[in-house]
């Protein structure tokens, strides 16, 4: 009989990283065994986005929104409102990656089986990440060519540039992400969660309108999110549009998020994980 | 040989009749609202829901006005309307209320299914119909405490002015439940046999998003979409209601918008009640019941 080198319940470095690529591909094969579901994640952001280009040719002249300029400094607002629409639907992966992964388990209940195994929580929930991200990835660039064919879209800055700021943000969301997935552990609802989190996100990070334009009482809230500044710094760096920092501030304050947010989701999470665990309530939906 | 038949006691639920069936209507809608009351962060969802939606637009329509206003001079021009606010809210409301029918109703099969109890259930002596029915009233009762809030969170949060008549915004809902659950009901039975209803959801909401008008006049939309929109009920809901609630125009203004609503909340519980046998035998037939 022969002697099997690696074991599972053995964690080494080695099985983590099969643990890793069998959370992906079971994610990647579940994603694509529901084709409709997936070309509709391609139109869904195009749908949001529609009534948002007739509003804006509503209060446009010849297609320019001259009101709009006075806030970003462009008047191409389709542009503006599609990069922010690109980066939320990462920010959101990140948010529902994890956390809706952990309720769509407690729902099959999976999830007290999975936590049997002998990989790292917290890698598993990563895993369960990274399908959602390698789709976000497919199914933005084909939305912004379709959407580039509908509305029109027109960078002049650099792309290399553009993801300097991109990058640190998407790792610090991370650890919302860990925290965030803990929470659903202790409240064992997902939905409305993340749904109205993301949503009020995607609003105070200015995805669709420069934050400037928010009543006064209101942009603190807005200045308080780091997504705020990746959201700023990529437009900036893209569309040539007035920044709300210098450009390097704004990706300082990012690195600083990336450190701090990744050191607070991480003890959020395992705290909070033990708790469920001493409860008992990890196999409750 | 003789047989002894075993009587079975008066109303039993295994001898079905009208009061039976009530009786059935009752236990589902009960059982429905135990599953509300269960989870209750769906009281989270029908006060913050009705402002951070129209959010989003509200605030993208503030940014195209331009700090000097000339944006929303021009929007003035190009549509008509002076308060983008109340038009907004209205507009997103209504496509809310649909889209919360479309999860809830749409998906109250569905649900048992994931479950595995849609196959026992569907042995009872009872109409099935009335499984979809009792579904469908704790959630009835749920959005319209959902528009009542939405309506007072409108006046008090966004300033917004309802000028017009409680009573004709009362009775452009009671002329749309028939449309919006219709189709509700129409859904319920489309998803007992197909694998990927949330994709059918996003189809129906996006359509109703894009060709309904929520935060634009309908005649800003290119001539080709046009017609579109108006072989959709939602389009006459969301106009009926802005005349309804937000203008001094009275019941004469919303009558043919009503009677519209009429014909199609007809067609829609109809065609949504056909759908139901249909399907439903289909899926029996094929064995799909139990399976998803």
């Amino acid at each position: 009989m022969g002697i099997v080198e690696f074991e599972l319940y053995s964690p080494s470095l080695v099985s983590n990283a099969r643990a890793l690529v069998a959370i992906v591909r079971k994610d990647w094969k579940h994603y694509w065994r529901y084709p409709l579901n997936a070309v509709s994640s391609i139109f869904q952001p195009l749908i949001w986005l529609t009534p948002v280009y007739f509003m804006g040719q509503a209060f446009s002249q010849d297609g320019q929104a001259h009101g709009f300029a006075q806030y970003s400094g462009t008047t191409d607002y389709m542009s503006f409102i599609l990069l922010g629409a690109i980066l939320t639907s990462f920010i959101n992966a990140v948010f529902w990656g994890m956390g809706y992964a952990l309720k769509t388990d407690m729902d099959s209940g999976v999830l007290e089986s999975n936590w049997l195994t002998p990989s790292p929580r917290m890698l598993i929930l990563f895993g369960r990440s990274l399908t959602n991200l390698a789709v976000t990835a497919v199914t933005s660039l084909t939305m912004l060519a379709l959407a580039a064919l509908l509305f029109g879209f027109r960078v002049s800055g650099s792309l290399l540039q553009a993801f300097v700021p991109i990058i640190p943000m998407l790792v610090g969301l991370y650890g919302f992400g860990f925290a965030f997935a803990a929470l659903v552990l202790v409240m064992r609802e997902a939905n409305t969660m993340v749904d109205v989190s993301s949503f009020l996100v995607q609003i105070f990070s200015g995805s669709n309108f420069p934050v400037t334009a928010l009543p006064k009482w209101l942009l603190p809230v807005s200045l308080a999110l780091p997504l705020t500044y990746g959201m700023d710094a990529l437009r900036a760096s893209l569309l040539g549009t007035t920044p709300l920092l210098p450009l390097h501030w704004e990706i300082v304050l990012l690195l600083v998020f990336m450190v701090a947010m990744l050191w607070l989701g991480t003890w959020a999470f395992r705290s909070l994980e033990r708790r469920v665990r001493r409860w008992g309530t990890l196999g409750q939906h | 040989m003789t047989v002894e038949t075993q009587s079975l006691p008066a109303g039993s639920l295994a001898r079905p009749s009208f009061s039976s069936d009530l009786r059935a209507l009752w236990a589902v809608a009960y059982r429905e609202w135990l599953y509300v009351v269960r989870y209750p962060t769906w009281a989270l969802s029908l006060l913050v829901w009705p402002v951070i939606f129209p959010l989003l637009y509200l605030l993208t329509a503030r940014a195209l006005s331009g700090a000097d206003g000339s944006g929303l001079a021009q929007f003035q021009a190009n549509t008509g309307v002076g308060d983008y606010v109340g038009y907004i809210v209205v507009g997103t409301t209504i496509w809310m209320w649909q889209n919360v029918v479309l999860w809830n109703v749409g998906f109250s099969l569905r649900g048992e299914q994931m479950r595995g109890t849609l196959e026992s259930n569907w042995l009872m002596p009872t109409r099935r119909f009335t499984y979809l029915l009792g579904s469908s009233i704790p959630h009835l009762l749920t959005m319209m405490l959902f528009l009542a809030i939405s309506a007072f969170e409108f006046a008090v949060l966004f300033g917004v002015r309802f000028e017009g008549s409680l009573w004709l915004a009362m009775l452009v809902v009671l002329v749309s439940i028939p449309s919006v659950y219709g189709l509700g009901f129409a859904f319920a039975s489309l998803v007992i046999t197909a694998r990927e209803a949330n994709a059918f959801v996003f189809l129906v909401r996006g359509l109703v998003m894009i060709f309904c008008g929520i935060t634009y006049p309908v005649n800003l939309l290119p001539a080709w979409m046009q017609p579109i929109a108006a072989f959709l009920p939602q389009t006459y809901i969301i106009r009926a209601m802005r005349s309804a609630a937000l203008s001094t125009a009275g019941l004469e203004a919303i009558v043919p918008d009503l009677q519209i609503l009429l014909v199609f909340g007809l067609a829609w519980l109809v065609l949504g009640y056909g759908m139901f046998q249909w399907m439903e035998r289909r899926a029996r037939k094929s064995g799909a019941i139990g399976q998803y």
